[in-house]
């Protein structure tokens, strides 16, 4: 089992994360916790996301990466291991 | 720009619809979706009422694919947009533009479990593209423009825009022309050409692998200019066929589960795939670890999502394959390889013989597919019937051949060749089905009855669930459970009722005249082609096996 930590940055819209909490539980990946934060000068949302899978963490990158409210997948190399 | 005028949200919505050059829409109407359906009265629109959601959705998808357009669906709140449901999964799997407009109830009671209210918003993120639901009229048209480019751009999808009846019914002066700035998101990495075209220069046994995207993109003339420079063999998948002209000498037919011989044995052979827009569905590759187990692969694709996602690529060409496909257009060295292929496609050809007097469903198809008159469209329901059309039927663009691939659909044939003849109103459009899948949504006879649609219907009838039936007997040891129709209706009695023309056949020698009255039929016509419910689809790669391992009779 591999555990990752990923940063995605979102654009500030309700349903932004139901959609990525869909694409990571469909795309087999466990949630291992959340942080959410919108930066009210931007309207732009963190999301820091800890999963766990068996299965390459490019697999659920390029999977969210296609969502159209997302700005950006950072996979953090430091704590995911 | 479009003139500044004021709108209500309903009839905003037809104004973009028109700007997005939208001529025909499929839809059912209903409480929350009144206002919009007051504003179509008013409008140029042409309104095509089908008989169930579930068919106006597979109506905008055969649109879609016949037209290569947006296919646009309505329907109201409730069971109204639960019933798109199925038709925006099959457009996700397929890959196919279509705009979806569900009528809500009014913001005022959303989440108060209202007379027909349901998330539908929330029911759509495992089967769009992407999906809006208005709050605010200012949103609304900008929505919508956003709606037609999400739709189209990239990997093309559906996209459903849920919309309450208050905003439906508020009034906004139209911005005018909204340019939708979507940002592109997939920083394409410059295209590995270099490396993929040393590969292909070494290869020596290379096979062109050319899945449904090369439709999508609009570059089959880019595939046969790389094909005419190239020499490569090829193969296609389900959605791929009609890309590859059926007449080249080096195309092998179908590879997968019901591929040709030849088709599976040189991609099995391969030492390099070149793959086109297709994505290593478990239907192509069987057994995937076993799947073409000396090739490198080449893949080209839009969506990065799918390089490596089952196959590692050894060189990855991701973006337009317009513009891709050219740069590796180079003449090859491959004459032996040439000459094995097509030793193997002349030593495994389709042969049609078949004794007795029962009518042979493959031989029939080939009769219709060699007798129908060129650009026509085939759509398919899915089982044998399905698998038969794919391998018996030539199709000389994508276009031409509408099948429910990704989600395998039942009930997709007669609505889907309902949109496709209204896209295309001159061309001919047969219907290939079964008798288990045409019950799925028969109801769109009535669809095909009020518009005068000459919709041909070639109704291969083995009183079974034929596909389930052929798998219980091989893989279940005979157990046939539940795949029995033989108390089906009198198929010809029901198109008459729907003041359709029906014949049914029974016996070899009727074939070629009924092929061609229904041909010549100035109007919808139903053929019931009845076969000897054991037949089986021919070769078959069993479940997780290796391609190269197929049945071909009991
Ligand atoms: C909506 C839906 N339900 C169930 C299935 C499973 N299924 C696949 S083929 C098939 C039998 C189809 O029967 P028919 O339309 O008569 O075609 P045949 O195989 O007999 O040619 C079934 C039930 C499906 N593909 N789609
Ligand atoms: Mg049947």
């Amino acid at each position: 089992m591999n555990h990752y930590r990923l940063i995605i940055k979102a654009d500030d819209k309700q349903v932004v994360l139901e959609r990525i909490l869909q694409v990571a539980r469909y795309r087999g990946f466990l949630i291992e916790g959340i942080n959410a934060q919108v930066n009210t000068g931007t309207n732009i949302g963190t999301i820091e996301l800890m999963v766990r899978s068996e299965r390459p963490i490019s697999f659920l990158v390029d999977q969210i990466n296609k969502l159209i409210d997302i700005k950006d997948v950072k996979v953090d190399t430091n704590t995911s291991q | 720009m479009a003139s500044e005028k004021i709108h209500t949200g309903g009839s905003l919505l037809f104004n973009v619809l028109q700007q997005h050059g939208v001529e025909h829409v499929f839809g059912y109407p209903g409480g929350a979706i009144m206002p919009i359906y007051d504003a179509l009265y008013d409008s140029d629109v042409k309104h095509f009422l089908c008989r169930h959601e579930q068919g106006a959705a597979f109506s905008a998808v055969g649109y879609a694919r016949a037209a290569g357009k947006v296919g646009v669906c309505f329907a109201t709140s409730g069971p109204g947009a639960t019933n798109l449901i199925t038709g925006l999964a099959d457009a996700l799997a397929d890959s196919i533009p279509i705009v979806a407009i569900t009528g809500q109830v009014p913001t005022s009671v959303m989440g108060s479990d209202a007379f027909q209210e349901i998330d539908i918003f929330g029911l759509s993120l495992a089967c769009t593209k992407h999906s809006f639901q208005v709050t605010d009229i200012n949103d609304l048209e900008k929505v919508l423009h956003q709606a037609f480019a999400i739709a189209l751009e990239g990997r093309q999808g559906p996209v459903l825009v849920d919309i309450p009846k208050d905003i439906q019914i508020a009034h906004i002066v139209s911005q005018g022309n909204v340019v939708s700035t979507l940002k592109n998101k997939v920083n394409l990495p410059p295209a590995n050409v270099g490396s993929a075209i040393a590969m292909l220069c070494h290869a020596k046994q290379p096979v062109l692998y050319v899945g449904g995207g090369v439709g999508m993109a609009n570059a089959v003339d880019e595939l046969r200019n790389f094909i005419d420079i190239t020499n490569i063999p090829s193969v296609s998948t389900l959605k791929g066929l009609g890309a590859i002209a059926p007449e080249d000498e080096n195309y092998l037919g179908m590879l997968g589960m019901h591929g040709t011989k030849a088709a599976n044995l040189a991609v099995q052979k391969s030492d390099l795939l070149v793959v086109v827009g297709a994505r290593f569905d478990d239907r192509v590759t069987g057994k995937l670890d076993d799947f073409a187990p000396n090739a490198k692969v080449i893949h080209f694709d839009i969506d990065q999502a799918e390089i490596n996602k089952r196959r590692a690529a050894d060189s990855a060409i991701l973006g337009d394959l317009k513009t891709n496909l050219p740069a590796l257009a180079i003449p090859l060295d491959i004459k032996g390889w040439q000459q094995e292929c097509q030793k193997m496609k002349a030593d495994f050809a389709w042969d049609y013989n078949h004794p007795g007097n029962t009518i042979f469903a493959p031989a029939v198809l080939k009769e219709v597919s060699d007798k129908m008159p060129i650009n026509t469209c085939v759509t398919t329901d899915v089982g044998q019937h399905q698998m038969w059309a794919a391998q018996h039927m030539s199709f000389n663009d994508p276009s031409n051949f509408l099948t429910s691939g990704g989600m395998g659909t039942m009930g997709f044939g007669l609505p889907a060749a309902i949109g496709a003849q209204v896209s295309r109103p001159t061309d001919c459009v047969i219907a290939v089905s079964g008798d288990g899948s045409i019950m799925m949504n028969i109801q769109e006879l009535a669809t095909i009855k009020r518009f005068q649609l000459p919709v041909k219907i070639v109704l291969i009838d083995n009183a079974k669930l034929g596909m389930v039936r052929q798998w219980q007997d091989l893989f279940f040891q005979g157990r046939l459970s539940e795949t029995d129709l033989s108390d089906n209706p009198d198929f010809v009695m029901l198109a008459n009722a729907f003041d359709i023309k029906a014949k049914k056949i029974v016996a070899k020698e009727e074939v070629s005249a009924a092929i061609e009255e229904m041909l010549e039929h100035d109007g919808p016509y139903l053929l019931q082609v009845k076969i000897d419910a054991a037949d089986n689809v021919w070769p078959l790669v069993p479940p997780n096996t290796a391609n190269d391992k197929m049945m071909e009779s009991t």
